[in-house]
């Protein structure tokens, strides 16, 4: 008995062992993992063949995937490069996605089925065009043929090996093609352009061999505007450039014949400037003016006939081929709070073949494009579905009048994230009845013991996996202990609030922000960021938290702003404001007001201060602390940074009390012509310091130069500012500088000769670690500063701290000149970086780890020991103990320290860290155009059990040993019996 | 000229390679001594390396003319400022990753069955990105000439990034080098330096490691002395044992106190 409580006592402490990283049956537990697509641009289904039924789509954020049709699951993808943006797509052969891509000159084919890259083909040609990609049923030499305009050559390509078959060049300068077009059952193409704007050109050529048959132009005394819309395979519509007369052009077999109509002629009221919306639909073209869509039959030789003019936002899809010589197209409306999708055929406007209305959430905004396809029903009938895209950037499917289903793409897109806490925890709400009854309970901790003693079955396995991965605990709607449960805030660039739950990643709202929303006074409105406005724990704890919005109408950073205030509970949106300034930076304020408002402080382009909240109670506050305010601003494209005060209330004409001038205090100027600003960092405001004094060996002291204003900035010579490769070492530097922002002190300014950017950079307590191209060696470097403090260095004398002869208790300034000393080091480092972070723990205790976006969409932790500047080749006894790891040139890469393990967050744009309730464990939520959420302990989770922990076995030990010590003491007091009797 | 154009869009291994020898004979007959030569060494390359041929499409275009007349060569110098110098200076990169099978995945669970259509190949740490072809080869177009960083990134392998020269003044030379270890490679052939393996492994439940943990040690002890002990203590000479007793009594039992640097002086 006693050996088997030893034994059991032994697992119980076998089972605390820390882990290193991750075991694979741990994915899931702690981390979620999203993926989007983006925005979808252009969208082509595949639904001929028996088998999965896929649509294949490529989007703003030049990506091509192929989504399964029933559920909307991503089969594969593809994130091609940030300047390869995709021209078209198609299906060819059926088994081949073909996409044209970079202006028209590369052509892809990928396997349907598996995404794997069958071949590529780079197209040039004499000039820039348009570029336009045409599938098409022509055999030549055998192979099927894709027919591409680029670049001014048209080009017939092989749909087999991607080979050129013939080309024929459009070399003619003022040429600007604007329909390649072949039409159907023929074995000729056209090529319509326009020359010189007001010359219609025609090119009929054999599609066999690129001959030119037959080349035809007409002059018209109009200028054209741009777009053209194909009313049939030898007719297409186009407007002149006062966007006042149609002009509809046939020009069949090569002679062109044209007809001009005033659009007044075709409309009573005078509709002002229009434009051809794109559509391919036979017969009817559509026109949109400010305010309605006209939708215009063509009827024999240039007779118009408008058949509908509708007043709200509608969209219009792409013909389909539905049967032999029949076309539908589908038309999306709004109305209130429902879509009615209404899909018709080409022919006959006035009959409907599918009519259905349903009912949208507000929050996804209008309907932005529709794509439909067809099946046919049991019934031999015509079916139709929808995939239409809405103005948040979510995909959705309509069939049958219903959502099949519904992709957030939005949220590959996200500009800023904030978090939030979540509800206390009412006393009301019970948690028992959540959790399991008490058996229940046990057997699933001893099932977690069979699988951690590695002796349970496959089912049982699965049975665990399922269990963790249900746990109720983590996606509660309440604050828990370890704060470990938030919201996290992401505001994209639709210009939508989304909240997701850390938990397990689901959306728990979102909101489409009306201060975002396209209007007349706003026409472009972008967000920029996102402030938490509200944090409320002691005395307005009946109140919600709140965030910020802060956007502006326009890209030009002289527009005006518009803010939001959004309850972070409900989503609400509570408050929105059009600003009568603009918006250049925003400074959240360490100060708050009685209801727990931060004090926020606007700088406009003209360098006026704006105060928020504009109540009387926050300019009380906002006075007394009105000379403590210093901010700073980088002028990238002069290479200026200037800090400013506060000086007085505004001068201008309109009194506003809210409102204050500022003044420079100091500015350096860099020379432009040896060096451009790149990057700059800054420490994170809510990032605390355990410590200001680091013990080193030999008892030593140094202390930490901790100060708030610390600014990062790197430059590099102007020449070398392009990618990488494109100067000689020789005439490429890059020099970083530490400037203290409210005196502008340089405090540190380094140089590394022959080296360049991109620089990525991460300034945390004293230190600042920064990622750039070293060209001499050619490859990548990671270097890192540490500044010390030397004037309080001397305070480690003993007798000067008995008779009190030190500065320990004397204030912190920016304005003491301090005296400070810098260590700095630089390693190898082999991968290209996206981002950089660092973990951020609530008191700063746990040691630091850096978090890397690697090139590859991975996310690598790097203990911040490998970046001490104190490592040297064969440290000594002392500093061993210390932890200080031998030099090495190049940092380590450990597999294992990969904090995404083998998942991808594709087009990774930053990492954010927050921290949570526990000291040892930081939240990291990577963004791009995949989410990516974790826990990470950087010094392992020293202050909790780990989810491994099994509670059984604790029991079982206790049980067991209770019961041994009642044995053996009944034992014992049987042979004491027995000793006496002798 | 119109061989030349065709040249420079095609590098889809093996399969067109043929063609481009057919293409290139017939240049040879058409076309005067020096662009035949230039066009077969380029095809050449492709064919037996199909790795690391660097090709100047555009170039090729102007030299085809050059060939035609040296008058028009004399105007194309005059007039070379004036063409748009991104083209005069595209060159193609092509190269090849290779996975070999022995570093094969074997129960991992990201060895999915189109495992090489998720490996990318970046350029200059992202600014122009490409794909792999079924067996391997990648290529990148209009590149300048200069030195390029390429990386691959593929989930599950560690490549080392290669530095790239592609040289100016001789056009198809390409010089590679792996920046990990500096060693050159004579064709852009990229391997994987080793496998990346993202999880813990667990162990296996065995006695033995039990055993030699900390704790296995402690308990063996704890067990030894609980059931070794009385053992020997039984095998004692009981005349020993009582003597042995007797010392322990007239030294007293070790207290607290005696333990204490104070307690001591007693």
């Amino acid at each position: 008995m006693a050996i088997m409580s030893f034994i059991f006592v032994f697992f119980f402490f076998s089972s605390l062992q820390p882990i290193l990283s991750l075991y694979e049956d741990q994915v899931g537990l702690m981390d979620w993992h999203q993926q989007y697509i983006g925005k979808v641009k252009q969208a082509v289904f595949h639904t001929h063949k028996t088998g999965r039924k896929r649509v294949v789509a490529s989007t703003e954020q030049n990506i091509i995937a192929t989504l399964d049709l029933r559920s909307g699951e991503i089969f594969w993808r593809h994130v091609l490069g940030p300047n390869d943006v995709v021209d078209g797509i198609d299906i060819a052969l059926g088994k081949y996605v073909i996409t044209l891509s970079s202006g028209g000159s590369i052509l892809r084919a990928w396997n349907l089925p598996d995404g794997q890259m069958v071949w590529e083909s780079s197209l040039h040609g004499p000039k820039h065009s348009k570029s336009l990609l045409l599938t098409t049923n022509l055999i030549i030499e055998k192979d099927n043929s894709l027919i591409v305009f680029s670049n001014g050559r048209l080009n017939a390509v092989s749909c087999i090996d991607g080979e050129v078959l013939w080309k024929k060049d459009f070399e003619e300068e003022s040429l600007e093609v604007q329909q390649v077009i072949q039409p159907p059952g023929s074995d000729f193409i056209y090529v319509v352009g326009f020359a010189a704007s007001s010359q219609f050109e025609t090119y009929k050529i054999n599609a066999k061999n690129g001959e030119l048959l037959k080349h035809e132009s007409t002059a018209f005394s109009d200028r054209f505007s741009g777009e053209v819309s194909l009313v049939s395979s030898e007719t297409v519509a186009a407007l002149d450039s006062t966007g006042s007369i149609l002009l509809t052009i046939s020009f069949h077999n090569g002679k062109i014949s044209s007809q001009q109509i005033p659009v007044s002629n075709l409309l009573e009221d005078s509709p002002g400037l229009a434009v051809i919306i794109h559509s391919s639909v036979t017969g009817i073209f559509a026109i949109k003016t400010d305010a309605a869509t006209i939708f215009i039959r063509v009827i024999g030789e240039g007779k118009l006939e408008v058949v509908e003019k509708t007043n709200h936002e509608t969209v219009v899809s792409d013909a389909l081929t539905i049967s032999e010589g029949q076309q539908a197209f589908a038309l999306v409306q709004h109305a209130g709070s429902n879509i009615h999708l209404t899909v018709k055929p080409a022919h006959d406007w006035d009959s409907n073949l599918l009519k259905e209305s349903i009912k949208m959430d507000q929050q996804r905004g209008f309907v932005h494009k529709v794509f439909i396809n067809n099946y046919i029903r049991t019934d031999r009938s015509h079916g139709f579905r929808a995939l239409i895209v809405m103005e948040d950037h979510s995909l959705l499917l309509l069939q049958q009048g219903a959502i099949v289903w519904s992709r957030e793409d939005g949220l590959a897109s996200i500009i800023d994230v904030t978090t939030s806490e979540l509800p206390v925890e009412k006393a009301g709400v019970s948690v028992a009845k959540v959790e399991l009854n008490l058996f229940e309970w046990l057997k699933g901790h001893v099932l977690k013991l069979k699988g951690t003693l590695m002796l349970a079955t496959p089912e049982d396995i699965a049975a665990i996996q399922y269990m963790r991965l249900k746990s109720s605990e983590k996606s509660k709607m309440t604050r828990d202990h370890n704060g470990f449960r938030k919201l996290l805030i992401a505001l994209t660039r639709a210009g939508k609030l989304f909240a997701l739950h850390t938990g397990d990643g689901r959306i728990v709202w979102s909101h489409l922000l009306q201060s975002l929303h396209k209007s007349e006074s706003c026409r472009q409105p972008i967000g920029l960021n996102l402030h938490q406005w509200q944090v409320p724990h002691h005395h307005a704890l009946d109140e919600n938290p709140s965030v910020l919005v802060v956007g502006r109408c326009g890209p030009s950073s002289d527009a005006l702003g518009v803010l939001s205030l959004v309850d972070s509970y409900t989503g609400k949106e509570f408050s929105s404001l059009r600003l009568v300034h603009s918006v250049a930076q925003v400074i959240p304020l360490p100060y708050t007001d009685s209801t727990e408002q931060r004090l926020h402080l606007l700088i406009d382009a003209d360098k006026h201060a704006h105060l928020y909240p504009k109540t009387p109670e926050a300019i009380d506050i906002f006075q007394s602390e009105f000379a403590n305010v210093y901010w700073y601003s980088v002028d990238d494209d002069n290479g200026i940074i200037k800090g400013y005060a506060l000086k007085t209330k505004c001068s201008g004409n309109v009194a506003d009390e809210f409102c204050f001038d500022s003044r420079e205090l100091w500015s350096i100027v860099l020379p432009s012509e040896s060096e451009k600003i790149i990057t700059t960092a800054t420490r994170k405001l809510n990032e605390a310091v355990h410590t200001q004094a680091k013990l080193i060996a030999d008892q030593d002291v140094m202390y930490k130069y901790i100060s708030s204003n610390l600014l990062f900035v790197a430059t590099v010579a102007p020449k070398a500012s392009g990618e990488i490769g494109s100067v000689t070492p020789e005439e490429s530097w890059l020099v970083v500088y530490l400037i203290d922002t409210v005196t502008g002190r340089v405090l540190h300014r380094m140089t590394h000769h022959g080296s360049q950017g991109p620089v990525q950079a991460v300034l945390s307590e004293n230190w600042v670690v920064y990622h750039y191209f070293n060209l001499r060696a050619h490859r990548y470097e990671m270097s890192v500063i540490e500044i010390y403090d030397q004037s309080r260095a001397d305070n480690k004398d003993v007798w000067k701290l008995v008779v009190g002869n030190h500065n320990l208790t004397s204030p912190v300034s920016s304005y003491s000149r301090a005296e400070v000393i810098t260590k700095s080091q630089s390693y190898f480092f082999t991968h290209s970086l996206k981002a950089i972070a660092v973990t951020l723990t609530v008191k700063g205790i746990t040691s630091k780890q850096l978090l890397i976006g690697t090139i590859g969409d991975q996310v690598l932790a790097l203990d911040k020991r490998f970046l001490d500047p104190r490592r040297s080749v064969n440290p000594t006894q002392a500093e061993r103990e210390e932890g200080i790891i031998p030099l090495t040139d190049s940092l380590p890469i450990i597999p294992q320290s990969y904090i995404t393990h083998s998942l991808r967050v594709e087009g990774l744009q930053s990492i954010i860290t927050v921290a949570a309730k526990l000291e040892s464990t930081t939240l990291v939520f990577a963004h791009g155009l995949d989410l990516f959420f974790t826990h990470y302990a950087p010094s392992r989770t020293y202050d909790s059990l780990t989810e491994d922990f099994s509670y059984a076995l604790l029991l079982i030990t206790i049980v067991a040993l209770v019961a041994a010590i009642f044995v053996t003491w009944i034992l014992s007091q049987r042979k004491e019996l027995q000793d006496r009797w002798r | 000229m119109a061989f030349s154009c065709k040249n420079s869009s095609k590098f889809n291994g093996f399969s067109s390679c043929i063609k481009m020898v057919m293409v290139g004979t017939s240049a040879i007959m058409m076309q005067q001594r020096t662009l035949a030569m230039e066009a077969s060494l380029c095809v050449k390359k492709s064919k037996k390396k199909g790795a690391d041929s660097v090709t100047r499409p555009n170039s090729q275009i102007s030299a085809a003319m050059a060939a035609v007349t040296p008058l028009l060569l004399l105007l194309l110098l005059s007039s070379a400022p004036s063409f748009s110098s991104g083209s005069r200076n595209a060159y193609n990169i092509n190269g090849r990753v290779k996975i070999p099978q022995g570093l094969g995945l074997g129960t991992k669970g990201y060895a999915l069955p189109g495992r090489m259509s998720n490996v990318k190949v970046l350029l200059n740490g992202g600014q122009n990105i490409t794909f792999l072809r079924p067996d391997g080869y990648f290529s990148f177009h209009n590149i300048p000439a200069g030195t390029h960083l390429i990386e691959v990134s593929a989930i599950g392998y560690f490549f080392s990034p290669v530095r790239v020269d592609v040289s100016a003044r001789n056009p198809g030379k390409v010089q590679a080098a792996l920046t990990e270890n500096r060693k050159g490679l004579s064709e852009l052939v990229l391997e994987p330096l080793r496998e990346e393996q993202y999880y813990e492994i667990r162990e296996p439940f065995s006695i033995m490691s039990l055993l030699k943990s900390p704790m296995g040690l402690m308990v063996g002890f704890m067990l030894a002395v609980a059931f070794l002990m009385p053992k020997l203590v039984e095998n004692m000479d009981p005349e020993e044992m009582r003597r042995a007793q007797e010392e322990m009594r007239s030294q007293g039992v070790p207290s607290l106190s005696s333990l204490l640097p104070g307690g001591a002086r007693n």
